[in-house]
């Protein structure tokens, strides 16, 4: 009953009942312990008072036997056997005894000759023994049967303390549980809200990062095409124009101007998939689609990627944009897990497989980063955990939850020192065999 | 001593920008150097000439404001003309405290950027300039003799021949001697100018 330590008060409620029984118990079945004055005296008044009757009764049966024998002349002996009878039933065991002795003392004085005379004839013993035995047996028997009932009587009652007891702690405990049921309820229903929160959260930060890389995305090719623009009028502008200089300065700002419409319209691309839908969804393009995105920040950090991606991959449902945002948590975690890798070529590798036992995609992203330790490799998936300086601890379990949503699995293997491997698996669409 | 012509080094991991504003710098009659990164920078060598940096901030590996702050740590006087796709205040404020040029936002006007770059020469131009006349100066005043920097610096306290030979326990026909030698080391055309560089020679070294 350990659980149910905490008091509730349906919990109070029930302990209250079970003491309301007890000492109802107590009252019925166990005699009052005779610490109050008052109810000792009533239980002996009430014995007294049984006496009485029992002598009462005796003595009404000796003298309707001594009435019935004046004019029939016969001793009416049966009728002491009746007041054994009642007073044994009516009153109790003492009383019916008190019953027994007395009418055979009034049997031996008024009935067994000589009359009216405590004397007896060894010839009437046999007889006036009979009577006396008939009486004990008597008694005896409606006694008997009276305890018999009695502890039935008694027997019967606890049992229903019992259940009443064994009802209520149920009830307890019932109340308890579903306290608690409705506990975890609230909590579940808290942890949904702030998961919910955390993902949005997530998401403006992700736009917020996104903004400013593509900020620098588009700003880089228009320097480009603004410098060599200016170069190329200053070299027609001068007093012998170089058309060579201007040409090749020409050529390299239309190849920038090129370069900024290409961010532009992965740009529009990624805004015209925004809203949220479950549909096919080609993993393979998705991921090269990703990597066009964070090719920019791989470059700046010195970081080859590297794609392996199986042909016969079939399409899995799910919703573009969120899978994406895997696959580009994924990729960035694994860049900047490479940041303060000088020793070796730095190197993110993305693989992509089909179990067709299983009927589930594979998807492995893998860099030769710093790589986490034991306890560290158990929390990345806790929220607000992160081992950078920058970042909120975000990017890795809202990824879980959505692989999760989409029926997968996401999990990581990581050396401290070698790097990581993140993958997850997702169902295959139905009725297409790759 | 004639001149070098006077040199720009552009640093950004940018190509097409690279090769851009080398062009546009080379139009208008500048040598320019084009680098991929601070360490490539760092390693090439520089020709004693009039110069100045055109430095991306944002890079990979080491940025410019890096960059900046280990030329200063090295004594490598050049005037850097930074440039940034995103310029924040605090960012602005650090660079122009350790002795940014300028400090230009891309994508930069081509006129804007040649003249933050001729400015930047015709400074260290003139620094160089300063600082060759400080260090012949400074080599004048080290080729005296102990004694004659006593001297000098009696002289240039106001002092007259006779206190002088007082004050260092001699006759004042050395300290005539000594005054004239220290007079003709310094090339001082008058006590007046030995004054003054005496003076410049103590502000530099001051700094």
């Amino acid at each position: 009953m350990r659980a149910f330590g905490h008091r509730d008060p349906q919990n109070l409620r029930a302990g209250d009942k079970q003491v309301r029984t007890t000492q109802r118990m107590k009252g019925t079945f166990i005699s009052p312990d005779g610490s109050s004055g008052s109810r000792l005296g009533a239980r002996i008044t009430g014995a007294l008072l049984r006496y009485i009757a029992a002598i009462a009764i005796v003595a009404a049966a000796l003298w309707l036997s001594l009435a019935l024998q004046a004019p029939f002349g016969n001793p009416f002996w049966f009728l002491f056997a009746l007041a054994v009878i009642s007073s044994t039933w009516l009153l109790g065991k003492g009383p019916g005894w008190a019953a027994v002795a007395l009418s055979s003392a009034m049997g031996l004085y008024f009935f067994v000759p000589p009359y009216r005379g405590w004397t007896i004839n060894l010839r009437d013993l046999p007889f006036f023994a009979t009577f006396v035995s008939c009486q004990v047996i008597t008694s005896w028997l409606i006694s008997w049967r009276g305890d018999w009932e009695a502890a039935l009587r008694h027997a019967r009652d606890e049992l229903e303390v019992r259940v009443e007891e064994r009802t209520a702690e149920l009830k307890a405990a019932n109340d308890a549980l579903l306290y608690r049921i409705s506990e975890q309820k609230r909590a579940e229903e808290a942890l949904q809200a702030a998961r919910a929160e955390l993902a949005r959260v997530a998401r403006i930060t992700t736009v917020g990062e996104l903004t400013a890389s593509i900020a620098h995305e588009v700003n880089q090719p228009l320097a480009a095409v603004v410098a060599n623009a200016d170069a190329c009028v200053a070299w027609l502008a001068l007093p012998a124009p170089n058309l060579e200089e201007a040409r090749a300065a020409a050529n390299r700002a239309v190849e920038g101007a090129t370069r900024a419409s290409g961010v532009i319209a992965r740009i529009r691309s990624l805004i015209h998939k925004a809203e949220p839908q479950r549909g096919p969804v080609q993993l393979n393009q998705l991921i090269d689609e990703t990597i066009a995105i964070v090719s920019g920040q791989a470059s700046r950090s010195q970081v080859a990627v590297h794609l392996e991606l199986a042909p016969d991959l079939p399409e899995v449902p799910g919703d573009r944009i969120q899978l994406q945002q895997v696959i580009l948590n994924l990729a960035v975690n694994g860049i900047e897990a490479m940041a303060p890798v000088s020793s070796r070529p730095r190197r993110l590798s993305i693989r992509s497989s089909f179990d067709r036992d299983r009927r589930e995609v594979h998807v492995l992203v893998q860099d030769n980063g710093v790589g986490v330790g034991g306890d560290a490799m158990t929390r990345v998936f806790e929220p607000f955990f992160t081992t950078r300086t920058q970042g909120i601890g975000m990017g890795l379990p809202i990824s879980r939850s959505i692989i999760e949503a989409h029926g997968g699995r996401l999990w990581v293997q990581s050396e401290v020192d070698r790097g990581s491997v993140f993958q997850f698996t997702l169902p295959a669409a139905e009725g297409r065999t790759a | 001593m004639k001149e070098q012509d006077p040199t720009v080094f552009i640093v950004d991991d940018d190509r097409e920008v690279r090769l851009g504003l080398e062009s546009l710098i080379r139009s208008v009659g500048l040598r320019a150097a084009i680098f991929a990164s601070a360490d490539e920078f760092m390693a090439a060598p520089r020709p004693d000439a009039p110069a100045c940096l055109i430095l991306d901030v944002r890079m990979p590996g080491q940025s410019g404001l890096d960059l900046q702050r280990e030329l200063r740590g090295a004594g490598i006087h050049i005037p850097i003309v930074f440039l940034t796709g995103h310029g924040d205040i605090p960012m602005t404020v650090r660079a122009m405290k350790e002795g940014a040029m300028e400090f230009l936002t891309k994508p930069v006007r081509g006129q804007d950027l040649l003249d933050a770059v001729q400015k930047a020469i015709a400074r260290d131009r003139t620094a160089r300039q300063k600082r060759a006349e400080l260090s012949e100066l400074r080599a004048r005043f080290d080729s005296l003799t102990p004694r004659e920097t006593e001297v000098l610096n009696l002289v240039v306290a106001g002092l007259l021949n006779k206190q002088i030979a007082d004050e260092l326990g001699t006759s004042e026909l050395t300290i005539k001697t000594h005054r004239a030698h220290v007079m003709e080391k310094t090339r001082a055309d008058s006590l007046a100018h030995l004054v003054r560089m005496t003076e410049t020679l103590k502000r530099s070294t001051a700094r």
